[in-house]
């Protein structure tokens, strides 16, 4: 991570002052993003986001059966997991990275791991008291420049649209046993229920008096405070995070809540729109029967 | 052993290459902002990024070599990358044997991080040629490319490029990697059993592999640097 001297510090201090940032962004501008679902075979759901010139996130979806929980046995779950890989930054290198991970991780599953996050846990399970789904969402961090956070939310949101969860057939055997069975069409494969609910991050920076989204890295540096707001579709709020040693004044905190909620409601209506675009395209080139060519990596200029 | 038919009688294998044939190779240098050099590289359905950090000080002072540069590599693989998620330790290490000059960096570090987003066979051969062309990216100078390929034997019959069903069904491989231009052997690995008869017609039509493999990484490369050279031209 660089340092940051006193006049570097000011200038950016100054810029979110007067609305102009050094990349020429004002204080609510979000950079350009790629995205692109479906790119990992091996995962039931995939995606990855790249943000500005920077920021690349990798997110791969697999569903497993495994017995269910005792203590809410009618219920699947879901797992997240955040991996910072060195290839973005050298501090990941070894164990370096194990703070940063634990620390997304946690902020990614207590927004996706209990109902706020809009799935039904109950349609998950397969044979109650039994068997269920775990969802795991792995998210990978392949390259590095502000903004991680809701880039991962916002990757685990595609990934999640495109994930397809096997259909399975219960048997009943009698004397209250049940069996089940995979189905192995991909055809019959279904979407997870109430994905259009999830929520995705909203960051904001303070950096002086003033507030900004998407930061870049030196801007993250400058943060005296942060907040991170996961909102929904419907504007509901579904959880918060504060973040950095500053404090907030109270004027300010509710101001930058309603300012995460104005922006997520406009990035997820990009974002589903986004979405529903490229699987239309999809759709329509296997209804072709064209060869569908993920970019990846070739995605970018 | 399984019952799967992994060559037809018309000497076509699963995925219809014929034996001699790779799979397809698509790579691209310099996709990370913040590494020196880094390269992405798709063999089939194997798909591996590399990125590359250095010449710098070294982290540790008693690793120091005074006449030359350390090189440290650090292998990761993405727990959805397989059929079944695992979670791996980060610390399988694979000295892949990168010829570099490094007599020209004394007292420096050269990192190489490597990730596998994908799996489908031939991860060694697949990271080290991706590791190659991010140490091109980065700059630093090197005798030759490093080239690898890996090469099997199935029903007496060589094969080049195993996919993960053949690599899988207890067929021999062999990676082997060399550099093109005098064609001199870098590594050769084996972790099965193969008729001492085969090994030679098996390692030969590797190195063919690797020949191939050379052609077409230096055709990116060379593209590559023709655009990066035409937009400084403008």
């Amino acid at each position: 991570m660089p340092y940051l001297s006193q006049a570097e510090r000011d200038y950016i201090t100054e810029g979110v002052q007067s609305d102009l940032r050094a990349d020429g962004r004002g204080r609510l501008d979000y950079r350009a993003l790629v995205l692109e679902t479906g790119i990992i075979s091996q995962a039931n759901g995939s995606a990855r986001v790249r943000l500005g010139d920077g920021t690349d996130v990798l997110v791969g979806v697999k569903v497993e059966i495994d017995q269910v929980e005792p203590d809410a046995d009618n219920v699947g779950k879901v797992v997240c997991n955040v991996e910072c890989s060195p290839s973005a930054s050298q501090q990941f290198e070894g164990h370096g990275a194990d703070d940063l991970n634990n620390e997304l991780t946690q902020a990614l599953q207590r927004v996706l791991g209990g109902p706020q996050c809009g799935i039904n846990f109950e349609k998950l399970c397969i044979i109650k008291g039994q068997q269920c789904w775990i969802v795991y969402i792995d998210a990978m961090i392949l390259d590095y420049s502000g903004n991680v956070l809701d880039t991962i939310f916002m990757a685990t949101k595609a990934a999640l649209f495109n994930t397809r969860i096997p259909k399975t057939q219960i048997q009943d055997l009698g004397d209250g046993e049940f069996e089940f069975e995979v189905l192995d069409d991909v055809e019959d494969a279904e979407r997870l229920d109430g994905i259009e609910n999830i929520p995705i991050g909203v960051t904001l920076n303070k950096i002086g008096t003033g507030h900004i989204i998407d930061a870049s890295p030196l801007e993250e540096l400058c943060t005296e405070a942060k907040l991170t707001i996961a909102v929904n579709k419907d504007s509901q709020i579904c959880g918060i995070q504060k973040g950095a040693e500053g404090g907030i004044e109270p004027g300010l905190m509710s101001e930058m809540i309603q300012t995460a909620k104005r922006i997520g409601q406009s990035l997820i209506q990009q974002l589903d729109q986004k979405l529903q675009d490229e699987e239309q395209q999809v759709d329509e080139k296997r209804l072709n029967g064209e060869n569908i060519e993920k970019l990846g990596f070739f995605a970018m200029v | 052993m399984s019952r799967l038919e992994l060559l037809t009688p018309e000497g076509l294998r699963v995925d219809g290459r014929r034996p001699n044939e790779l799979r397809k190779i698509i790579a691209k240098t310099s996709v990370l902002a913040q590494a020196d050099g880094s390269a992405y590289i798709e063999q089939g359905n194997t798909k591996v990024l590399a990125a590359v950090y250095g010449p710098q000080e070294v982290r540790h002072r008693m690793q120091i070599l005074h006449d030359r540069a350390i090189i440290n590599v650090e292998f990761n693989v993405a727990p959805f990358s397989t059929s079944e998620r695992k979670k791996r330790s980060k610390n399988d290490k694979y000295d892949n044997g990168i010829k570099l000059q490094t007599s020209q960096f004394p007292r420096s570090q050269i990192d190489i991080y490597l990730q596998v987003l994908q799996h489908d066979g031939g991860t060694l051969q697949a990271c080290i040629n991706a590791a190659t062309m991010a140490l091109i990216d980065a700059g630093i100078p090197m005798i030759d490319y490093v080239c690898a390929s890996t090469a099997g034997c199935i029903d007496k019959q060589p094969v080049l490029d195993l996919n993960y069903l053949e690599e899988s069904s207890d067929s021999p491989e062999l990676t082997v990697a060399i550099l093109p231009r005098t064609g001199k052997v870098n590594l050769m690995s084996m972790e099965s059993r193969l008729h001492v008869d085969m090994l030679e017609s098996v390692a030969s039509l590797a190195t063919e592999g690797c020949e191939q493999i050379h052609t077409i990484l230096d055709a990116v490369v060379r593209d590559t640097t023709q655009h990066l050279k035409d937009s400084l031209m403008q």
